[in-house]
């Protein structure tokens, strides 16, 4: 009796469902429906059907691998003879985690597709009977089942429009081909994942993880990590249960979200891996340690070269010595007050320098290196440097003066000032170096910049700490002379190259013109600084041609760096709201793809819906003219074209028909049929 | 309590310490835990016995497939007649699904009929986490060597409905026939499947 009271609860507790004898069931957490994408069905022809959950708020059911724990939904169906229904089409899942553990599945509403194939020459009416068994979890989980009776009727073929347009959305979020070759290395508990020939370049916020499409080689709650290598994607996964073995394939969906000014685009790729012998390659392109130990190996390097500089090696000695003697015998304790005033002089220009692109980027400037106006700015910040250490013109020569009284204070109070205007004070010869370490900390993380200044800090406080702590190396200083001269002009020559590795770089980016146009600037920048490097007798003699010389300078930087405008795409001409006009007063509608070179999302649009055969027939059939607005270098035009509509960046798709109308705004992720049916409706209005 | 407190941060700072997931063949890792009798038990107690260590939660509905048909406590039953050890751990943290006072886990055992040789309390999850639990049932075997020797689900056929459990390929039932007539234990790695745990 107990137990079968026991087992009477159990069958309760599972949430079984009286049967409604129709397509949709009801329970506190899911409504699910089955439906069918038309109403009628052909016989010998397909007809999608769709089990739809529509889920309260804060629960989920789960994907095909439901990740940590979890089930995913299970179909049994009973069909009419000689129906055949395929497996379910499952879409991108989400990660959603529950504590420390990570499960894959849906949130919200979610609809998964399966094929039906009715038989030859059935009419009449057909009745399809589903059993679902799913879980559904919020923090704690909940079987349930139901069973869904779908009644079709036979028929002729239904027009387009009566076609549910929810599958088409659904299919929109399926996982599509990956576009490269995959291929898995394994190393103990790592797993990588290697996509050759992508040709993606992820935009900074991109969100790349795998999901394996089952219980074994990849453990769902830990970290995963991806990098970029020589144009292929790695990503990195901890093995999970059962690692793959060199005869396993890895299976499962490549998961990209990409992040533009507030929207995220989410695109599933289907992975299928074979077995790559070999160790997995570590992460380059990112700075890793070692990259950053060299920098500011380098950055300490630089400080000390600095005390060998003219303007700062005669003055050492007597500084330590004005130390020594006006701090009374606790030279360590003005060691270090000068020190922390060198520090703080670097540190806080450091911070002014973040603030400054902190504040910078707030307006909407980008600090890369992607940037090719930030390229041609630095160029030429090198190029003025190498020329300073070269003796074309001095830097700030009337400030050695400045401060001198204050050095002279007793006290701690006056080491520490002397620590602060050493660094002014040795400006005619820091400014390169700092100006170096500012146009690398530029571009750099702000951690990284910060710590660029302080090791160069260091670097030049260091002799004097030293000379300071002990006084009897002063006869290990090397007696100044004409080479030190000679040193600081051979110096220029790092700088010089760095600005021709700058202009390699630039000639990445922009085609000849642009480049003409910086090296022209950069010859008319060389030539108003030797100018200003001159005897004049008169300060207007030297100021006025040489501030005319750099600000052509700045133009053609300028002009180096402005976005090309008429952009020639392989397929699709490029987009003008007047192009859009005339196009339409002449009789035919318009389809504007706006798109960039780092929005990967649009990429896979293309290639998936927009540059596939049947869609450029339509295209052809239909006399629609396709245009690209290609906003790679946020042309300000294409920004207000995107706002007007709502949107506050790319992907958009805009089908306007002729002469006159609303356009049509298509789905952001799109599939061909999307695609087609738009184009299907648009030859509707237009006869 | 005090000594549960503190040798709850024990085996907490123990846990993090011992990054590596568990593996099949290597030695399980060692664990510490007080059981609802107030008892203390660690791996090492059970050196030359083997020992099953069983994550539950009695509300959730896979773990009530396995002790409402019985299937569950007919296994430990079998367990004990075979001087193997067998350990039920709940690793549910306080407040949340499964986390039972020692009486009340205590309680639990004598309603359902289950004869484990002890429940041990594991609220601050430091076991589950060493162990790498993920689901409630995962189940672990261990030898007397205190090698693991099989980690995974209870049977075959993940679903909630005990219908199921007679067509399921009896994962552990196996697994302990195989490993006391010294045979090599196959499948030995299996998918846990249940509720997550509710750490």
């Amino acid at each position: 009796m107990h137990l079968l009271t026991l087992l009477l609860l159990l069958v309760g507790f599972q949430g079984a469902l009286a049967a409604d004898a129709g397509p949709s069931a009801q329970t506190e957490q899911v409504e699910l429906t089955l439906l069918a994408e038309r109403p009628e069905f052909a016989p010998d022809r397909p007809l999608w059907l769709a089990f739809r959950f529509e889920l309260a708020p804060g629960w989920h059911v789960y994907w095909r691998n439901p990740g940590d724990s979890g089930e995913a939904p299970r179909v049994s169906w009973t069909l009419p003879d000689g129906w055949k229904v395929g497996e379910l089409h499952w879409p991108v899942p989400e990660r959603i985690p529950v504590g420390p553990l990570v499960n894959y599945g849906y949130k919200g509403a979610v609809m998964l597709l399966a094929e039906a194939h009715p038989p030859d020459g059935v009419t009449g009416e057909a009745t399809l009977q589903a059993d679902v068994d799913w879980l559904v979890c919020r923090e704690s989980c909940i079987p349930q089942k139901a069973r869904l009776i779908l009644r079709l009727a036979a028929g002729s073929t239904a027009a387009l429009t009566d076609r549910d347009p929810r599958f088409e959305a659904t299919r929109a979020r399926w996982p599509v081909a990956l576009p490269g070759q995959a291929g898995y290395r394994t190393a103990g508990d790592l797993i990588q994942l290697a996509v050759r020939q992508t040709g993606w370049t992820p935009p900074p916020g991109t969100s790349v993880w795998f999901a394996a499409d089952r219980w074994g080689p990849v453990a769902a709650s830990q970290p995963q990590r991806w990098h970029m290598h020589d144009g292929d994607l790695l990503v990195d996964l901890p093995a999970g249960d059962a690692p793959p073995t060199a005869d396993d394939r890895l299976g499962g969906v490549l998961v990209v979200s990409e992040q533009h000014r507030g929207q995220t685009l989410t695109r599933g790729f289907v992975v299928d891996a074979g077995f790559t012998a070999g160790p997995p390659r570590p992460a380059a392109d990112l700075p890793a340690s070692t990259h950053l130990v060299l920098v500011l190996a380098l950055a300490f390097a630089g400080g000390l070269l600095l005390n060998l500089m003219p303007c700062v090696l005669p003055v050492l000695s007597i500084k330590a010595m004005s130390l020594l003697t006006h701090g009374g015998g606790h030279a360590a304790r003005h060691g270090l007050a000068y020190t922390g005033g060198v520090l703080l002089c670097f540190t806080a220009l450091a911070g002014l320098l973040l603030m400054l692109r902190a504040g910078g980027s707030a307006l909407g400037w980008g600090f890369q290196l992607q940037e090719p106006l930030i390229v041609v700015a630095l160029m030429y910040l090198m190029l003025a440097l190498a020329l300073n250490l070269s003796g074309v013109f001095a830097l700030g020569a009337g400030l050695t003066g400045i401060g001198q009284g204050l050095t002279e204070r007793r006290g701690t109070g006056g080491s520490f000032a002397t620590g602060i205007l050493a660094v002014i004070v040795a400006s005619p010869c820091t400014a390169p170096f700092m100006g170096s370490a500012l146009g690398y900390a530029l571009t750099r993380p702000a951690g990284e910049a910060l710590l660029v200044f302080v090791a160069l800090a260091v670097g030049f406080a260091l002799p004097l700490l030293l000379l300071s702590l002990r006084p009897g190396w002063r006869r290990l200083l090397p007696a100044p002379g004409p080479w030190m001269e000679r040193l600081r002009q051979l110096l220029a020559f790092p700088l010089y190259a760095t600005a021709a590795w700058l202009l390699w770089v630039l000639s990445q980016q922009v085609g000849p013109a642009p480049l003409a146009a910086a090296l022209a600037g950069a010859l008319s920048l060389a030539l108003g600084l030797w100018w200003i490097g001159q005897d004049w007798r008169q300060p207007l003699q030297r100021r006025l041609p040489a501030l005319a010389m750099i600000v052509a300078a700045v133009v053609l930087a300028a002009s180096a760096s402005a976005p090309t405008t008429a952009h020639k795409a392989p397929d699709g001409d490029a987009w003008s709201p007047q192009r859009v006009a005339s196009l339409r007063a002449a009789g035919r509608a318009v389809l504007v793809n706006f798109t960039a070179a780092w929005c990967i999302t649009c990429k896979v649009n293309e290639r998936v819906a927009l540059s596939t055969p049947d869609v450029r027939d339509a295209l052809a059939d239909a006399d629609v003219a396709y245009l690209k607005a290609d906003w790679t270098r946020h042309d300000p035009l294409i920004t207000t074209a995107l706002q007007r509509h709502g949107r506050s960046g790319v992907p958009l798709y805009l089908l306007y028909p002729a002469v006159a109308g609303e356009p049509d705004i298509l789905p952001q992720l799109l599939t061909e049929g999307l695609v087609l049916d738009a184009l299907a409706r648009i030859r509707g209005v237009n006869p | 309590m005090m000594i549960r407190t503190l040798s709850s941060v024990l085996l907490f700072c123990l846990s993090t310490a011992a990054a590596a997931a568990p593996k099949v063949g290597q030695p399980a890792p060692a664990f510490t835990g007080i059981d609802a009798k107030g008892a203390m038990h660690t791996l090492a107690d059970y050196r030359g016995r083997n020992v099953v260590l069983e994550w539950t939660n009695h509300d959730c509905p896979f773990v009530r497939k396995h002790y409402g048909s019985g299937n569950m406590q007919a296994l430990q039953r079998d367990a004990a007649a075979k001087d193997v050890v067998w350990l039920s751990v709940i690793s549910s943290a306080p407040g949340k699904q499964g986390h039972v006072s020692a009486a009340r886990a205590d309680a639990l055992s004598v309603e359902r009929g289950a004869s484990p040789s002890a429940v041990l309390l594991d609220e601050s999850g430091a076991i589950g986490r060493l162990y790498a639990a993920r689901t409630t049932p995962h189940m672990y075997l261990i030898d007397s060597a205190g090698t693991l020797v099989y980690m995974g689900g209870i049977d075959s056929v993940a679903s909630a409905n005990p219908a199921d459990i007679g067509r399921a390929q009896p994962y552990v039932r196996d697994a302990m026939t195989q490993l006391l007539a010294d045979e090599t234990i196959s499948p030995a790695v299996t998918r846990p499947y249940g509720c997550s745990v509710k750490y």
